[in-house]
């Protein structure tokens, strides 16, 4: 099958203008101003298949959007190639962009004025969409992402969950292979996200369309995307399934313990003094973690140790969470 | 042909979305008009006094504020850019544009369009009907095609130079608007060229062609022998200078930078 996206020593550097201090500062300005070259993204290369859904995630600053507007034809490279459905997408923009969607949770794709539903009337007109196609397709979405009580009113009266869910549907008028999804649950609540979850899931089946999505919110990623691609400073760092990011990263397994009685962690400390262990105390809540490596035999041994000496409330094994392994990876790199 | 079906799209979107607010349209239909009409009175005021002036009689310096009033209401309606830099480039809105499959600048002024202004041009016929009566012009049966062709001429010069103007954001990344210092270079095109200096009239011809916008138009209506080959190259002129602005805009977009949210 053929390459989605494909992705070659790709670069964008962004000039970041500084100004001088003083009235005199600002006079030399007028004339030269103090700049620095400032890589955005910095040399990346990767490959996406059609139908895969891929998680693009990093810090913020990372230079996430800024790979998504290269990608989308917005941007151009300050080097490097790009190809994404055969096409150059800056060269090639406009016969590019009707081969995909895109949504920015950040701002709106919509007009602000016009009722929803004339917007996706005019936006099918714009992609040369056939009434049937629009029909059998649209109804469809328009159904799942429950937007019929929304299709009248304009998109400024909109709340923002109702907001993007019109956003996506407005991305999908054409029926575009793959997808480009900018943060777009970002301050939805629960129920919204899971609905736009499930929305992606679907069409993703349906259609085999492939999705590039970026996220602060990595249960999303866990629900919907097998690979991630992650991104520091401009950089990759990892590039894989997200299963062996947490074999490769995860600390191990986290035994939470709560006791009848009070307890030091010193006093823990000693109890495994055998055996390779962390304890960390919880803040708020009497409850101690103990930190291990993901070992059965180890794990029963040392609670095993631990209710031989203390009486035990409640005892909890938790593996860390992908959101632990990604904080770690970005406080200390990936090394 | 697909542009054309989506110009009407766009123009029958736009209405229905006006007339949802129809007191709002008739309140902006009676202060263009009043508008307009302070704009003939100060005319009538600054010219009133001298009956000839660089060769030109008040009549026809009012016919020629008429005509210049037709291809301004068409520019004011379709290239309703002022804002350029601080919508488009400085918040990132021409993101939006860039990821749709139709020109951006025709998308760009699809988007903006007010259609409103166009009474601007009922009010530039009334008056050249008024200079016209008084100076006992007759009107050929050509005529009204080469108004025709004249106004969109001058229109296209008028869009074209405030297209590149508008341009300047992709290079430069000054935050200031360039657009009203524009606006004050645009008058100049109402009045008549040569009460100006000859390099004036050189740059009002050939740089920053606004007397194509008016004078030489309106002056071939006046029957204005010596202008005749400038009069006739206002479409040209159009042409010319909007379809530079045109490569100087798609070469900027490539140089946009959007905006870092
Ligand atoms: N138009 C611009 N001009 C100058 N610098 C920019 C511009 N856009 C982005 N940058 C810089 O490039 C870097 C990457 O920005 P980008 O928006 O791609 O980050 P991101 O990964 O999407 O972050 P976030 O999670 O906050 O959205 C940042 O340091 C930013 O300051
Ligand atoms: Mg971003």
């Amino acid at each position: 099958m053929k390459d989605a996206i494909t992705v070659r020593n790709l670069k964008k550097e962004f000039k970041a203008y500084s100004s001088r201090s003083g009235l005199k500062g600002a006079f030399r300005d007028l004339l030269t101003r103090n700049y620095k070259i400032v890589p955005a993204v910095n040399d990346i290369s990767f490959n996406v298949k059609q139908g895969e859904m891929v998680g693009y995630i990093g810090e913020n600053g990372a230079g996430k959007s800024t790979t998504i507007k290269m990608l989308t034809g917005i941007l151009t490279p300050t080097s490097g190639e790009v190809t994404v459905n055969g096409m150059n997408p800056h060269r090639d923009r406009e016969k590019f962009v009707s081969t995909i969607g895109v949504v920015f949770g950040q701002r709106s794709q919509l007009w602000w004025d016009i009722a929803v539903q004339e917007s996706f009337r005019l936006l099918k007109k714009v992609y040369k969409v056939s009434d049937e196609q629009f029909e059998s397709h649209m109804a469809h979405v328009i159904k799942t992402l429950g937007l019929e009580p929304l299709l009248d009113k304009p998109v400024r009266k909109l709340s923002l969950g109702q907001r993007m869910r019109c956003e996506l549907a407005a991305a999908l008028i054409h029926n575009p292979p793959l997808l480009f999804l900018d943060e777009p649950t970002i301050g939805l609540d629960v129920l919204v996200k899971l609905k736009i979850r499930e929305f992606l899931k679907e069409i993703n089946e349906k259609y085999n369309t492939t999705i590039l999505l970026t996220t602060h919110d990595l249960t999303e990623i866990e629900a919907l995307c097998e690979r991630v691609v992650m991104l520091d400073d401009g950089k990759i760092i990892y590039d894989g399934a997200l299963k062996s990011l947490k074999e490769k990263w995860g600390e191990g397994k986290e035994i939470e313990f709560q006791f009848l009685e009070e307890v030091e962690i010193t006093d823990l400390n000693s109890i495994t003094a055998s055996s390779e262990v962390k304890w960390e105390k919880n803040d708020k809540e009497p409850i101690y973690t103990a930190i291990v490596e993901d070992n059965d035999e180890l794990i029963s041994l040392l609670i095993a140790k631990v209710v031989a000496d203390l009486k035990v409330k409640d005892i909890n094994i938790k593996e860390t969470s992908t959101e632990e392994i990604i904080r770690n990876i970005y406080d200390r790199g990936i090394s | 042909m697909f542009y054309i079906k989506i110009f009407f799209q766009y123009v029958a979107q736009y209405m229905k979305t006006r007339m949802q607010y129809r007191a709002d349209l008739f309140v902006e239909f009676i202060s263009d008009l009043l508008f307009q009409a302070v704009n003939l009175i100060f005319i009538l005021v600054v010219f009133g006094h001298t009956n000839l002036l660089g060769g030109w009689t008040r009549d026809e310096i009012i016919f020629i504020y008429g005509f210049f009033l037709v291809p301004y209401a068409l520019f004011s309606s379709f290239f309703n850019i002022w804002d350029f830099n601080e919508r488009y480039i400085v918040k990132g809105e021409l993101d939006r544009i860039l990821t749709r499959p139709i020109h951006s600048l025709f998308q760009m002024v699809l988007e903006r369009m007010e259609l409103e202004s166009l009474f601007g041009a009922l009010t530039g016929i009334a008056v050249m009907v008024y200079a016209g009566m008084s100076l006992g012009l007759v009107i050929s049966w050509a005529d009204p095609l080469l108004f025709l062709l004249f106004v969109i001429g001058g229109m296209l010069v008028y869009g074209g130079i405030f297209v590149m103007i508008a341009c300047i954001s992709f290079w430069a990344d000054a935050r200031t608007s360039i657009m009203p210092m524009m606006y004050n270079i645009g008058n100049y095109g109402r009045y008549p060229v040569d009460i100006y200096n000859s390099v004036i009239r050189f740059i009002l011809t050939w740089v920053l062609p606004f007397a194509f916008v008016g004078v030489y138009p309106a002056a071939y209506f006046l029957g204005k022998e010596e202008w005749l080959l400038y009069s006739f190259l206002t479409p040209v002129m159009g042409i010319i200078f909007f379809g530079i602005s045109i490569l100087i805009w798609n070469s900027g977009v490539k140089r946009y930078r959007g905006a870092g949210n």
